[in-house]
């Protein structure tokens, strides 16, 4: 046990002096390419200048002050927790706090969703393998695989609107996760549903055929093992060979990728947040792209490289907890 | 095999007595690597389509401007918003741009984008990860580091700035480059790690005992060896570009006017798709129809170069028609 701390210790040292140069690169190219300068000098009546400085200044975005010293300062900042403010002087912080939690409603249920559909299709899929089961279903997720998330999610919407108009009653809403302002809680949850149906089904599509194809290819990996050989040899029914033998050995890189992917439901979904307008944290990151604020979007590049490395550093832990063949070094 | 048995001989001959005399009466007609995988991924029929349609969108992205009366930055205003017709294959969209027109610049941008993205980073990646697998040692630990750590920034974010800076004709060239950048970060992890029982090869360590230059052992031992898996992702790779460049371009971050692309088209659709559902359908069409074309040609590759795939065909000529098929 102490050798299995000791490696999280040094893992997690290594990660911690990671995502501070990675998040400090990303503030310098940031601050380096975005001017947020034009968003003053764009407006009508166009502020005096000394006042757009004065504004500048007070948001650590001016570009006349040096780099290095834009710098410090946003990581003296840092080192306190305050991320700063964006252009139009809204701290960054509850501007974050505020989204994460349409975020997670959304990347959550789909998550949970891909992971027990996908799973399941690839384990059916591998035991009908070319038989014509096999052939739709799969046949179907490569096709969907290829699909671009933009093309798909967009397909989706149009289809629902048709839906819509074809139906006396609006089913589908596609921006947004709320629009129901009573007391009633049923309502309200019903509005919830109605809201998070498209959405959810994009990104369902979009993992779970990953998980299928995956899940499918691990298990007939298993099944031709000598192993399964052995156990059939011995006496067991294909069925029972490859459900206490194969599939739980092909679970194990399954359930690595599942604990990977768990850190992202909190970074939000870019494309798809954009389409349907949930203000998560996907549609914050290409704001504060569009709208030159650095401060913004170093901040969701730190949190989201942060998510990354605890679902690397999860996904270690899974893989040495469930695989008996890996031992700690 | 040829039943090539001489009824003079008393024991029966062995395999390789009938295949020298079959090499002698020039029965065998020996084929080289390259035509074996040829030939093998003419035999998948869902390659061929693949490849098929493949050169179709090529040829339609070539000289589709020049069967087409309209430009797709010149608008014709006096058919707005019209749909398909004779006139507008394509229907014209709000501003009254022929939709076949744009269409088939777009497509022509996002082959040129998917393929040097893929063939780009295909490059850059084989030579990180396989020269710092090579070089062992602190290289390889510090380069694996730095990769690991440009992996935790969202590379999202860094092609986005980069695209930002550059505008309208030169956008796709930014987007390729931003594109490229970033994107070997990924396979090169990959490739490192598919190095590691390559470089315990023997032939690499007599190529180095005799004085041969890592680069040479890289360029001319190494990467060679992962020659199949390099074609097949390079091929799958395009996928990936094609993707990309339809995300950033429908973000306003990509391709923007006065260029046009898939993307870009597909963002103006999406606001008027009920009124106007043509601007929606045809770049949706021509992307899933481009994207499946590549894969079909990705997975026919793939299965062309693998020893154990059903496309190795089977020695009774009967069922060859029946292989074909899987």
């Amino acid at each position: 046990m102490t050798s299995y701390m000791k490696y999280v210790v040094k893992r997690v040292a290594n990660y911690v002096v990671m995502i501070f140069i990675a998040t400090s690169l990303t503030y310098l190219l940031a601050a380096s390419f975005l001017n947020a300068r034009s968003n003053y000098e764009s407006r009508t009546p166009r502020p005096p200048q000394a006042s757009i400085e004065q504004s500048l200044d007070a948001a650590n975005l001016n570009d006349k002050t040096p780099l290095w010293e834009r710098y410090t300062r946003w990581l003296g900042g840092v080192v306190q927790g305050d991320w700063g403010v964006s252009p139009t002087g809204r701290p960054v912080a509850s501007e974050l706090a505020g989204r994460i939690g349409n975020s997670v409603k959304l990347l959550a249920i789909s998550a949970v969703l891909s992971v027990v559909i996908g799973v399941s299709l690839g384990v059916y899929t591998a035991q009908r393998q070319y038989m014509w089961q096999d052939r739709a279903l799969s046949g179907m997720a490569s096709f969907l695989l290829v699909v671009p998330t933009v093309v798909l999610a967009i397909l989706i919407v149009f289809f629902a609107i048709d839906i819509n108009n074809a139906l006396p009653v609006k089913i589908f809403y596609v921006t947004g996760l709320s629009s129901y302002s009573g007391d009633n809680i049923f309502l309200a949850f019903l509005d919830f549903l109605q809201h998070i149906t498209l959405p959810t089904l994009v990104l369902t599509i979009i993992s779970a055929v990953g998980y299928h194809l995956n899940q499918r290819t691990y298990l007939l990996d298993e099944m031709h093992a000598d192993y399964v050989r052995t156990a059939r040899a011995k006496g067991l029914t294909k069925r029972q060979a490859i459900r206490k033998h194969a599939l739980r050995a092909s679970l194990i890189p399954t359930s690595v990728g599942v604990a990977f992917s768990i850190a992202g439901i909190f970074t939000g979904a870019v494309m798809t947040e954009k389409i349907f307008a949930v203000h998560g944290l996907g549609e914050y990151f290409i704001n504060c792209i569009n709208n030159n604020d650095v401060n913004g979007a170093v901040a969701v590049a730190a949190f989201s490289g942060v998510c990354t490395l605890a679902g690397a550093l999860l996904a270690d832990l899974f893989a040495v907890a469930l695989d008996p063949r890996i031992r700690m070094s | 095999m040829v039943n090539d048995n001489d009824p003079t001989q008393g024991t029966p001959p062995t395999n390789a007595d009938m295949e020298l005399s079959a090499d002698t009466m020039g029965e065998v007609k020996r084929i080289s690597y390259a035509g074996l995988i040829c030939r093998r991924f003419f035999r998948s029929r869902s390659a061929l389509v693949g490849l098929a349609i493949f050169a179709a969108l090529v040829l339609l992205a070539l000289f589709g401007p020049l069967i087409c009366r309209f430009d797709y930055a010149e608008p014709d205003f006096t058919a707005i918003g019209l749909p398909p017709g004779p006139e507008h294959w394509f229907g014209t969209d709000g501003g009254g741009f022929d939709l076949f027109a744009c269409v088939v610049h777009g497509l022509g941008r996002s082959l040129i984008i998917g393929v040097s993205y893929s063939v780009l980073t295909t490059v850059i990646a084989a030579l990180v990860g396989v020269g710092i697998a090579y070089a062992r040692g602190w290289v390889e630990r510090v380069g694996m580091w730095i990769i690991d750590m440009l992996m935790v920034i969202p590379s999202f974010l860094l092609v986005a700035l980069f695209v930002r800076s550059a505008s309208g004709q030169d956008g796709w060239l930014a987007l390729i480059f931003g594109l490229t950048l970033f994107g070997w970060i990924g396979y090169a992890r990959t490739l490192r790690t598919m190095t590691l029982s390559l470089r315990e090869r023997d032939y690499v360590r007599a190529a180095k005992y005799m004085g041969v230059s890592p680069l040479a052992i890289i360029v001319r031992h190494l990467i060679p060896n992962l020659g199949s898996i390099l074609i097949i992702d390079t091929v799958l790779g395009v996928i990936g570009g094609i993707n990309s460049e339809t995300a950033f371009s429908f973000l306003g971050l990509g391709i923007k006017l006065p260029d046009t692309s898939l993307g870009y088209l597909l963002s103006q659709a999406s606001s008027v798709m009920i009124t106007m559902p043509w601007m929606l359908v045809f770049p949706s069409v021509a992307l899933i129809v481009l994207c499946v074309s590549m894969q079909l040609i990705g997975d026919g590759l793939r299965d062309a170069f693998d020893p154990y795939s059903r496309a190795a065909g089977s020695a009774e000529p009967a069922e060859i028609e029946e292989e074909a098929e899987l």
